[in-house]
Parts: C-alpha cells; sequence; structure tokens
C-alpha cells in the first residue's frame, strides 16, 4: 500500500478512536474492548502476583517450629481479646437496635464481605488502577472494595473473574464524605497527586481541623455510611465560600495485596434502571 | 514469523511491566515497555502495519489504566506510523539514533495522552516534567538496549547458520 493510502487509513484509524473517546465519554459505562482486554492481562497479572504468593509460603514452611509456636500463641491471645471486644461491640449493636427499634428507624444492611486478590496495582502513575481477581463469585459494578484501614475504591470493570477498580486517589473519583467530630458533609476527592485527597464543599463556617477523622456518608449511593476514608492534615481557606481540606488517606496503598469486596447496594437496581439518567 | 515475534514481544512486555510493578510500585511511572515495543516495530515495520500494532498495543495498555479507554490507542497509533515514517526517511544504525527516536517518542506520547486528557477529563493531571524527563530516557535506554541486544543475537544466528551451511558443503 503507498503512503499516501497509509495517511489516509491513519485519518480513519484516529478518527474512529476519537469517536470511540467520545462515545464512550457520553455513556460513562464499561467497554467491551476493555473487558476484553482485561480478560487477556489479568491472567498474566495474576500469574506474576502468585510468584511472590509461593516464595512466601516456601519460607514460611521452613520456619522454626519455635517461632511458629511463639506465633501460635501471640495469636490466640489476639483472638481472645477481639472475641472479648466482640462480645462488648453485640451489646452495643443489641443497644442500638433495640434503641432503633423504639424510635421506628430501620438501620440499612451491613452487607457482606468477601476477601479477594489483588493481581495489579499502580497506585503511583497519574492513571492508577487496580486489578482483582474475584474468583467464582463475579465482583459487580459500582461494588466497594475495603481493606482494613479503610475505603479502596470501587469496582468500574468486570471481565469474568477480573475487575477493575477505580482507587480513591483517582482524580475521577468522588466520594460522599463527612467529618466524624461534627457530621459536617462534603465530597472526598482524589487529587491525582502522590496519594492525596480533598474535602470539598464544606463551608467556611464550619469547624474543621487537622486531626479530624473523615468517613463515608453514605449520601452518594455507592458506599455505605461509615467506612474510614482518611484524616484530616491541612485546612485553608480556599475560594470565598469552601474550605480547601486536605485529607491523608486511611489506607496506605503500597501495602495492599489483598482487598474486601462489600455486597452493598445502597440504591436498589430497580430504582436505578427506573431513572437511566440519574448517577448517584 | 514476524507476527509471532510480535506476539511474543508484547507477552514479554506485559510480564516485565506486572514484575517491575510489583518489585517498584514507581516503574509504572518510570518507564513504558509497551512504547518500546511500538517504536521498536515502527523501525521494522511498514507504516501501515506499526501503526496498527501500535493501536492494538496502546489498547492493552489502556485495560492497565483508569483512564477513558483509548487514550494509550490513540497515542501510540501516532507514534507507531510515526516511528515508522522516521525510519523510512533515516537511516538509523546507530544504538543512539535509536535511543534518541524511543526517548522521542516517549515524550510524544506524553505529550498526545496529556493533550487528549486536557480534552475528555474534568480535572488532568499534569505530569511532573522530571518524571517525563525520566520515562523518555529510560524508554530511550531500554529502547537502545532491546536493539543492541537483537542485532548481536541475529548477527550470532546468522554466523551459526553460515556454520552450518559450510559443514553441510563440507560434507
Amino acid at each position: 500500500m503507498d503512503e499516501r493510502r497509509t495517511g489516509w487509513v491513519l485519518i480513519v484509524v484516529l478518527v474512529g478512536q476519537l469517536v470511540y473517546l467520545a462515545v464512550q465519554g457520553a455513556r460513562a459505562g464499561q467497554t467491551r474492548l476493555e473487558a476484553v482486554g482485561l480478560r487477556l492481562l489479568g491472567p498474566m497479572a495474576r500469574g506474576v502476583a502468585s510468584i511472590p504468593e509461593g516464595l512466601k509460603d516456601a519460607r514460611e514452611g521452613v520456619k522454626l517450629r519455635g517461632t511458629l509456636v511463639d506465633e501460635n500463641r501471640r495469636l490466640r491471645e489476639e483472638v481472645a481479646v477481639l472475641r472479648l471486644r466482640l462480645l462488648r461491640l453485640t451489646d452495643v449493636e443489641g443497644e442500638m437496635l433495640r434503641l432503633g427499634s423504639a424510635m421506628r428507624y430501620s438501620t440499612p444492611p451491613a452487607g457482606r464481605i468477601r476477601a479477594v486478590d489483588i493481581v495489579y496495582v499502580d497506585h503511583t502513575s497519574w492513571l492508577r488502577t487496580m486489578i482483582l481477581y474475584t474468583g467464582k463469585e463475579r465482583a459487580r459494578k459500582d461494588q466497594p472494595v475495603l481493606s482494613p484501614g479503610g475505603l479502596v475504591g470501587r469496582v468500574i470493570t468486570v471481565s469474568g473473574p477480573y475487575a477493575k477498580v477505580q482507587l480513591l486517589t483517582d482524580r475521577a473519583a468522588a466520594v460522599g464524605g463527612m467529618i466524624l467530630r461534627t457530621r459536617r458533609q462534603g465530597v472526598v476527592r482524589g487529587t491525582g497527586r502522590g496519594s492525596g485527597l480533598e474535602l470539598d464543599y464544606v463551608p467556611l463556617q464550619a469547624d474543621v481541623r487537622p486531626g479530624d477523622r473523615v468517613l463515608t456518608a453514605g449520601i452518594d449511593g455507592v458506599f455505605p455510611r461509615g467506612i474510614p476514608i482518611g484524616t484530616v492534615i491541612a485546612v485553608e481557606a480556599g475560594g470565598q465560600l469552601f474550605h480547601r481540606i486536605q485529607v491523608a488517606p486511611a489506607v496506605d496503598f503500597g501495602t495492599l495485596d489483598q482487598v474486601y469486596l462489600l455486597d452493598y447496594q445502597a440504591v436498589p437496581q430497580t430504582l436505578k434502571e427506573a431513572a437511566p439518567g440519574a448517577k448517584p | 514469523m514476524r507476527s509471532l515475534k510480535l506476539l511474543a514481544a508484547v507477552v514479554l512486555a506485559a510480564l516485565v511491566h506486572f514484575v517491575g510493578v510489583r518489585l517498584w510500585p514507581d516503574f509504572a511511572r518510570a518507564t513504558d515497555v509497551f512504547l518500546v515495543v511500538v517504536a521498536l516495530y515502527g523501525l521494522e515495520g511498514s507504516s501501515l502495519s506499526a501503526l496498527l500494532v501500535g493501536m492494538l498495543v496502546g489498547l492493552l495498555q489502556d485495560t492497565l489504566t483508569s483512564g477513558p479507554f483509548g487514550l494509550f490507542g490513540f497515542a501510540d497509533t501516532i507514534i507507531g506510523y510515526a516511528t515508522a515514517r522516521l525510519a523510512q526517511r533515516l537511516v538509523i544504525q546507530r544504538p543512539t539514533g535509536v535511543l534518541a527516536l524511543v526517548g522521542f517518542a516517549s515524550v510524544l506520547q506524553q505529550v498526545i495522552v496529556l493533550g487528549l486528557a486536557f480534552v475528555l477529563l474534568p480535572t488532568p493531571e499534569t505530569p511532573s516534567p522530571l518524571w517525563t524527563a525520566i520515562r523518555a530516557a529510560s524508554c530511550g535506554l531500554l529502547g537502545m538496549v532491546v536493539y543492541v541486544a537483537g542485532g548481536s543475537w541475529r548477527r550470532s544466528a546468522e554466523a551459526r547458520r553460515r556454520g552450518r551451511m559450510s559443514k553441510l558443503r563440507l560434507d
């Protein structure tokens, strides 16, 4: 093919891709091509991720018996402490439910969590992402992803047993958040710079201090209330109306190797389908 | 044979990328192995096949990012075509030429992706000039190393083949 024809092919391909990008932006959903790519790269990422696990298992296998006995004793003690704490919390939960029913207040379902493996995570580049291997039980789009430290993000693409996660620190991510001390609500956004977050739309009159803990507010229709997001590290007067609040995430994304998927749906699917234009 | 080599190169690039990110979290920011594959293919292929390979490899790379799907597909299409056209016009034989070409391709890719991000995203982030330079330099170096290694492998394979042929003639 001569160069002139190739030039035309280039123009057609580029215009096609631009149209594809524009259409995708308008539809704001997962694309079939992306799912295919995830299906191709997911097993490779999983294979690479399983190598350190294998090495770790081998290392654990040759650990001295004494070390294992010590570790076992320590874990038994930890379990005993946690059981006591659970007893106390069960009591508190019962009390809360009784009070709730007296007030005719129905608490939203807490949701079931299940552990899934991270097969790929890039939390430093500006188009950061995470890929999970969810096994036979597939993930759902918009499913919240947690770690023991707090909120990690939400599932944006699902392809077979693999799921792509939008991290909380992504500059396109937004979560309804609230300050634990004052219950003041705002929107937590990823800054895209490092692992920073910002809490927006908190008016200048609101009382916010460095050290305040920020939790999910449960107002976005994606995340339930009360999941730790981070801690306020700096408060500045932003524009004329709102504070400029910097938040350090509760999760250290560099140390994650396993996360939890939360089966939680704040807005019932039927309601979402009834109003397709409405976004949570 | 050429398609098989390309497939092997893409699989190897993906493996290097996954291992690299596991070992060093900043790996994806510091280098782009997929771009090296596209640029080196462009050096040896026709401009049509280079642009198509660029598009496919770029779309594969898009799977590993959170941005709009197709940012890297678009950028790598241009990179593939541009490197192929450059290689047709310039005679690039020195490893330093490959270093400069792949480094330039990396800068061009980042400029295209950033430009598209500004059009498509509400709050795009501007990558730091330091990381842009590191990425360009590391891509250039990697491209040069792969080019030199590939060249020496080809020469030794050729020498072995000649050796076998001369033995056959003697027999």
